[in-house]
């Protein structure tokens, strides 16, 4: 059995006139990496800086570590926090908070190395308001590792930054977690839940209305696969005569999928009948194929009630 | 409250201060601007004359001899007017703050045994008005007393002074320290919002900092920067405009006890205050309407004894009144005892208000 490092049970979160978080229950397992998916105003974040201990809830159990973190004055020395929208003393450069950091969370960690590590050498020395957003946010994530945590909440790590930025801090959250930190992990970016998370939670309107590896959602999510097919008038009409349903887009043709299996059948049936086809792909529906379909119905369901 | 961590954000704030130019410039450079301005228009004990404009409709000898007193006196720069000019326009073309008027039948009363009336006029404030008429009544006193040759019986000799050599700027040294510990307060009242808005609070307490801890350090540095400020200000006192202070062991370990009750109190009302701005309108609107009446209901640029009753009464109710007294009572005269409850109760006052501005600041999300 997997040692839980985070539990929560029925967690609730109300404000006077709304419920932001409504009842959610997961756990996270040591050295696991766990992503909260959502859209804005899911509860995400609230959930986060509830087991941070920035934030009381109203309801509900949580134990991080084996400690309630809205009672423990210690557990904020075992963390790693990375908040959404991080921002620091403006004239403060990333040496001097890291050393700051180091000072008052006794952390052994060497500052040089953790710049490196997040490629912020050169800027150590630059003030925090001229550093570019993906800087300030290399900066966030480096703090939250001074200590050496036991557990890293990272919070929308690579909102609103460059591809290259964005590859950068994937890179080391994957360093991370080859290292066997326990990962909690929120984005909007899906293919970074896909390519990061061992499991995945998707939360809608204070909910988790699924969770699971992501592979284990899109399988139970999915409707169906496509093979697409670059041809000609030729090949439409082959492909009418051979009985197959297919829709034209511009160059392509669109063949919805019954199993994997039946676009082996059809590229087969073309290519024996010497069809004019250029090339053709297999398109399988993504984890934000189906997170998009999921969050639409919901908010399609709420409307309709 | 763990020190290692109070040292660790006095080191990070201390080198993010001093990056900052406008916390630079109204921690040091303006308290200096500050007492070179008012040790320039206050310094030494020089009189400038006040210019009289002085129009003569009824000439003699009487008249001249009296004019000639005045100008003799050296408290006015006098002026004569021609008769052929008419005074009350020249007054309103020239915004003349005081003119005397010998009326054309000055001489005639005078010699008819009755009595010779001068006219004192001008567009200028009540206080410069009074202190022009109490002046010249003065001076006619005296002329009066040499006329009917008797001699003043009464004589009030004038040892009033503010510390050794009763200079203002005596007075303002002490007042302008005070000032710069009531601006560590308007510090707080803009940092709390805007660390707030900036969820800077929530960065600093995922580094295990408290919030006790953050204002001890603040606190800290701001007596530091208070020491050095004020160091500046007494020095140039002292050497550009002759101050005289009491300045020994126990007056300067007194006035830093004071100084840092008053931090101590100041800080805490700042942050009570930043709690209740939450936008940076708010935040001008509370800043101002803390600061500004203290400032100047505490005697801090000016004696209250210029000020009406009812400002007196309002004064006593703020912290600050008794802070300047006591730096004044210690720093002119070196007078500790006299002030030795008011800074118990200072510390008192500032030990109670500290706790509730701890109590009530939280740094957790709402």
């Amino acid at each position: 059995m997997p040692e839980k490092v985070i539990s929560v049970n029925e967690l609730v979160k109300s404000y006077s006139d709304i419920t932001a978080v409504n009842g959610i229950s997961f756990s996270i397992n040591k050295g696991e990496v766990f992503s909260l998916l959502g859209p804005n105003g899911a509860g995400k974040t609230t959930t986060v800086e509830i087991l941070e201990g920035v934030r009381n809830r109203t309801s509900g159990d949580v134990a991080v570590l084996g400690e309630d973190p809205e009672m423990s004055k210690t557990l904020i020395f075992k963390l790693g926090i990375l908040p959404q929208d991080f921002s620091f003393i403006y004239n403060s450069t990333p040496r001097e908070a890291l050393n700051f950091y180091k000072g008052t969370l006794k952390a052994s960690g060497d500052v040089g190395e953790i710049l490196e590590m997040v490629e912020l050498t050169d800027k150590a020395t630059t003030p925090f308001q001229k550093l570019s957003g993906g800087q300030k946010q290399k900066l966030g994530l480096a703090l939250s590792l001074v200590n050496d945590p036991e557990i890293l909440f990272l919070d929308e790590p690579t909102s609103g930054l460059d591809p290259r930025a964005r590859r950068n801090i994937w890179s080391v959250i994957k360093t991370l977690k080859g290292r066997g930190k326990s990962i909690l992990l929120t984005t909007h970016y899906l293919e970074e839940a896909e390519l990061l998370a061992d499991r995945v939670a998707i939360m809608n309107k204070g909910k988790i209305v699924d969770s699971g590896t992501p592979m284990e959602i899109v399988e139970r999510h999915h409707e169906e696969d496509n093979l697409i097919i670059r041809g000609d008038g030729q090949v439409e009409s082959l492909m009418a005569a051979g009985g197959y349903k297919f829709q034209r887009e511009g160059a392509y043709i669109k063949v919805g999928l019954k199993s994997i299996r039946e676009a082996t059948e059809i590229i087969n049936y073309l290519y024996e009948r010497k069809a004019n086809f250029e090339d053709f792909t297999l398109k399988r529906e993504s984890l934000e194929d189906v997170f998009v379909r999921m969050v639409g119905e919901i908010g399609e369901e709420d409307e309709a009630e | 409250m763990k020190l290692s961590r109070v040292s660790a954000y006095f080191v990070l704030h201390a080198k993010s201060y001093m990056r900052s130019r406008s916390a630079l410039f109204f921690q040091i450079a303006f308290p200096i601007i500050l007492i070179l301005l008012f040790g320039a228009i206050f310094s030494g004990s020089s009189y400038s004359p006040t210019s009289l404009v002085i129009q003569n409709e009824s000439p003699s000898a009487a008249s001249w001899g009296v004019i000639g007193a005045i100008n003799d006196s050296g408290l006015f720069k006098v002026q004569i007017l021609p008769e052929s000019q008419n005074l009350s326009q020249y007054i309103d073309a020239h915004s003349v703050q005081a003119a005397l008027l010998v009326p054309a039948n000055f001489t005639e009363n005078l010699y008819g045994g009755g009595t010779g009336v001068l006219v004192l006029k001008g567009h200028t404030n009540p206080t410069v008005a009074s202190a022009d008429y109490e002046t010249l009544n003065g001076i006619l006193t005296q002329i009066n007393f040499k006329v009917s040759n008797t001699s003043q019986r009464l004589v009030l000799s004038s040892q009033v002074a503010l510390g050794n050599t009763g200079k203002t700027i005596d007075y303002y040294v002490p007042g302008l320290i005070g000032f710069t510990v009531l601006s560590t307060m308007f510090n707080m009242v803009y940092t709390v919002p805007n660390y707030r808005r900036e969820r800077l609070f929530r960065q600093l307490s995922f580094s295990g900092l408290t919030k006790s801890e953050w204002i001890t350090a603040n606190m800290m540095f701001s007596f530091l920067m208070l020491v050095v400020s004020d160091i500046i200000l007494v020095v140039i006192g002292i050497y550009a405009f002759g101050a005289s202070l009491t300045l020994n062991v126990e007056t300067i370990l007194v006035s830093a006890v004071i100084i840092f009750g008053g931090l101590f109190f100041f800080t805490s009302v700042g942050i009570l205050a930043g709690l209740v701005s939450d936008n940076e309108e708010t935040v001008s609107v509370v800043g101002n309407l803390v600061m500004f009446p203290m400032m100047f209901l505490s005697g801090v640029f000016f004696p209250l004894s210029f000020a009406p009753a009812y400002l007196v009464t309002i004064s006593k109710f703020l912290p600050l009144t008794y802070f300047i007294n006591s730096l004044i009572s210690v720093l002119d005269y070196g007078n500790i005892s006299s002030v030795s409850i008011q800074i118990v109760y200072l510390l008192i006052g500032s030990a109670i208000i500290f706790a509730i501005a701890v109590r009530l600041f939280s740094w957790k999300q709402k």
